[in-house]
């Protein structure tokens, strides 16, 4: 392999790469602006969630224990309903998430001592989200439920409000938040989002720019010159490395300085790791585009590859330690999921090579592992 | 003069017979491309099965307990940390190693019971305290294990407390019955496997017609049809169509070959409306595709432009995100892509079951987004064809 070669073919690739105005400016403007959109965007957070109420009671009990619920930030109250029947519709259109329905006598009961029963009616087409509402109504009516008691064992028993609470609620959980202690969404997402658009955007780069040859025919003047397949494959891949690392480094500054996520550890070993996943990512898509001979193929797989590795198996939408069987196997056997684990950690944590040199090896094996079989599968001759 | 002769004249009938023709012509192109035909397998079949797996639930979540105390109480704690949503690592580790595992990851919860926690349960002048220390840097796992590890201990809070107060006559309380409607047993596949299905379908109608498109402009081939009879809204419309027939016969496959048998998914509104509108809906995102075709001059461009649409309509139109929690400018430009409606009329006719009248909003503001984003397209691409 000769140097001389690799950098001439790297030379013509970065050319063309620069000469396609409008391809260049998207090389570059693409992460960016998925990162600012996704940073905005993807919060797993559960707000504003349409809500109705039924209450036949009509006591002034039963209009305080909804107000509870209507000045919640979580609910977007949309109304009373008369009836259970009435609120059935709000339902089937996705005009009400969920509908809580107090009964007759709430007030009556409650006064009298005894318990009530309230119906809460989800909407369970959207699983996760119907976990979350359920937490929150559980949340609120347990509250509501603590303070009704205090005040009846403070009118009735005559304890202190102090004994009163101390009777009710005997055990009580203190909750301290390690990593990311005041639960700041923004510091798992805006890291992870690194990950993630490197994985989207690198690969389609470098599968074009080999199947692009293939389909314009430019290919052959490869296969008819002296110039090797590893000269040839690399000199592909520097350009594409390179506009990839570059873009990575954007992202990190932004998920630092604009997304305000802290990066507590080695700074020197996440860009190292970085670019071993950007090699990585870019040998996806060498070994997509000699597999295939159309820019639409190319296209579309990378699309699906990267779609199905970073939503499904990275770990970013979809927690690793929640997988079962087969996926949680899969998942291991993607490199995302441990560039991810190893953002996660040096963000974070502050780790560094200490922490994740197992997901560091791990990734180094797909890089090598992804650089080998591309180059076996090319040929200087078509297949045909 | 045979009859046939006239009807062969007739213009809607030529144009029809055009267009057919054409359409046809896209076939045996998407099957003898075979990586492209493989993929269309992989998207309706083991792509679903993938998703369906998924959950976004804690399970298994890995505890530490460190039990001071050791006493009944104690152990009936932590004899509540089970599965599915935690499993017990180990017990009674030595701080820093405790410690350690979190960080390292091997373990999410760290929960300490102090020596004192019966003793000050029964004297019960003091609040017993329950000490948890979560792994918050994956938010939405900490999120859960925070959120059901308090529930645990609010629990037996509660009973100790009632067991308590009921010697001292009856207290009041407000109790929560839930019912949870179109998915009682709450299973998650149900929902995964439904959001898979409209994401590979949204992908596939951006970016096949509208690289078909490109590619023929970057071979030239498209002007060979221009100076054919055939008018551009022709070329354009039989690209989508054959399209449009590929999505929906996937859609049978996926729904009645991977959904139904193997995850139960229930088909409980009008079959018949459901292909029909996602026919529609396959239109209707093939014009954003078409639309970028006209800006793109290859398919690098194209690509790249399709990424920055593709992927930020795929996870912010309500499949993955709740739409309700996003910045208001976000959710206004997501209210311009086809997929916000349609996921209403999927799973409403899927899984809620209703009937057109309750969708029919959702349906023409789809409808609507469509024609503009085909006429946008159609008007970009005469105009470039025309000079």
């Amino acid at each position: 392999m000769k140097l001389k070669r690799v950098l001439v073919v790297a030379q013509k690739e970065a050319r063309e790469i620069v000469r396609d105005r409008i391809y260049f400016a998207l090389a570059f403007l693409l992460p960016v602006v998925l990162m600012l959109v996704f940073g905005y965007g993807m919060t797993q957070e559960v707000q504003n969630v349409p809500l109705a109420i039924v209450d036949l009671d009509r006591s002034a009990q039963s209009r305080d224990y909804a107000y509870r619920f209507i000045e919640s930030r979580y609910f977007d109250f949309k109304g009373y309903v008369d009836s259970v029947r009435a609120a059935e519709p709000l339902l089937l259109d996705g005009d009400a998430r969920a509908v809580i329905v107090l009964p007759e006598h709430f007030q009556e009961r409650l006064g009298a001592g005894l318990p009530v029963d309230i119906q809460t009616l989800l909407d369970g087409t959207f699983t996760y989200r119907l976990r979350t509402v359920d937490g929150y109504i559980e949340a609120i009516n347990q509250a509501v439920s603590g303070e009704l008691q205090t005040r009846y064992l403070v009118e009735q028993a005559g304890l202190t409000v102090e004994r009163a609470q101390l009777a009710l609620q005997p055990l009580r959980v203190e909750t301290r938040y390690l990593y990311n202690q005041e639960l700041r969404e923004i510091w798992s997402i805006a890291p992870g989002l690194v990950m993630f658009v490197l994985t989207l955007t690198s690969p389609l780069l470098m599968a074009l720019s080999v199947v692009r040859e293939k389909e314009t025919g430019t290919i052959y003047n490869v296969y008819a010159s002296t110039i090797t397949r590893a000269e040839y494959l690399a000199g592909k891949l520097v350009p594409n490395v390179t506009v990839s690392f570059i873009n990575g480094s954007v992202l990190v500054l932004m998920a630092v300085w604009y997304f305000g996520a802290p990066l507590k550890g080695s700074v020197l070993f996440f860009l190292g790791a970085m670019f071993v996943f950007v090699v990585w990512a870019t040998s996806l898509g060498l070994l997509i585009s000699v597999m295939v001979r159309t820019q639409m193929a190319a296209t579309m797989i990378t699309v699906i590859l990267v779609m199905v590795f970073v939503m499904q198996f990275s770990g970013l939408m979809i927690p690793v330690s929640s997988m079962t069987g087969a996926n949680y196997v899969i998942a291991h056997l993607v490199a995302p999921m441990h560039f991810n684990d190893i953002v996660t950690h040096t963000f974070l944590k502050g780790g560094g090579f200490v922490a994740s040199w197992r997901e560091f090896a791990a990734l180094v094996v797909f890089m090598i592992g992804f650089l080998v079989f591309g180059y076996l599968l090319f040929h200087k001759r078509s297949a045909t | 003069m045979r009859a046939g002769e006239n009807a062969d004249r007739n213009p809607v009938w030529v144009w029809l017979r055009q267009v057919a023709v054409m359409t046809i012509k896209e076939f045996p192109q998407l099957v003898r491309d075979r990586p492209v035909f493989a993929y269309i397998l992989f998207i309706f079949t083991l792509d679903i099965i993938i998703a369906a797996g998924q959950s976004v639930e804690l399970n298994n979540a890995k505890v530490i307990i460190n039990d001071a105390d050791q006493s009944r109480l104690s152990r009936e704690l932590v004899y509540r940390f089970r599965a599915p949503y935690f499993d017990v690592a180990e017990t009674n580790l030595h701080p820093d190693t405790a410690l350690e595992w979190l960080d390292r990851g091997a373990a999410t919860l760290l929960v300490d019971i102090p020596p004192d926690f019966s003793e000050a349960l029964s004297r019960g002048d003091e609040v017993a305290l329950v000490q948890m220390q979560i792994d918050t840097s994956i938010a939405n796992v900490g999120f859960l294990a925070a959120s059901y590890g308090s529930r645990i201990v609010g629990g037996l809070s509660q009973e100790i407390a009632a067991d308590r107060l009921s010697t001292a006559g009856s207290v009041p309380s407000i109790n929560n019955q839930r019912r949870v409607r179109f998915n009682s047993d709450i299973n998650e596949s149900w929902f995964s496997s439904i959001s898979e299905l409209l994401a590979v379908i949204t992908v596939a109608c951006i970016f096949l017609p509208s690289v078909a498109m490109v590619r023929e402009k970057e071979r030239g081939t498209v002007e060979q049809l221009l100076v054919s009879p055939l008018s551009p809204f022709q070329v354009m419309f039989a690209k989508v169509f054959a399209m449009m027939i590929v999505m929906l016969i996937g859609t049978v496959v996926s729904l009645f070959v991977v959904m139904q048998p193997l995850f139960d998914v229930p088909v409980r509104g009008s079959i018949a409306l459901f292909f029909a509108l996602t026919g529609l809906y396959a239109f209707a995102s093939a014009g954003i595709g078409m639309l970028a075709a006209t800006f793109a001059r290859n398919t690098g461009q194209l690509g790249m432009l399709l990424m920055l649409i593709v992927f930020p309509i795929i996870l912010l139109s309500g499949l993955w995100v709740q739409l309700e929690a996003m910045p208001a400018w976000l959710r206004q430009i997501m209210d311009l892509t086809p997929l916000r409606y349609f996921i209403d009329i999927a799973y409403g006719i899927l899984l809620r079951g209703v009937n057109l009248n309750i969708i029919v909003d959702s349906v023409l503001k789809m409808t609507a987004i469509g024609v503009v984003l085909f006429g946008l397209a159609l008007w970009r691409f005469r105009r470039q064809f025309s000079s």
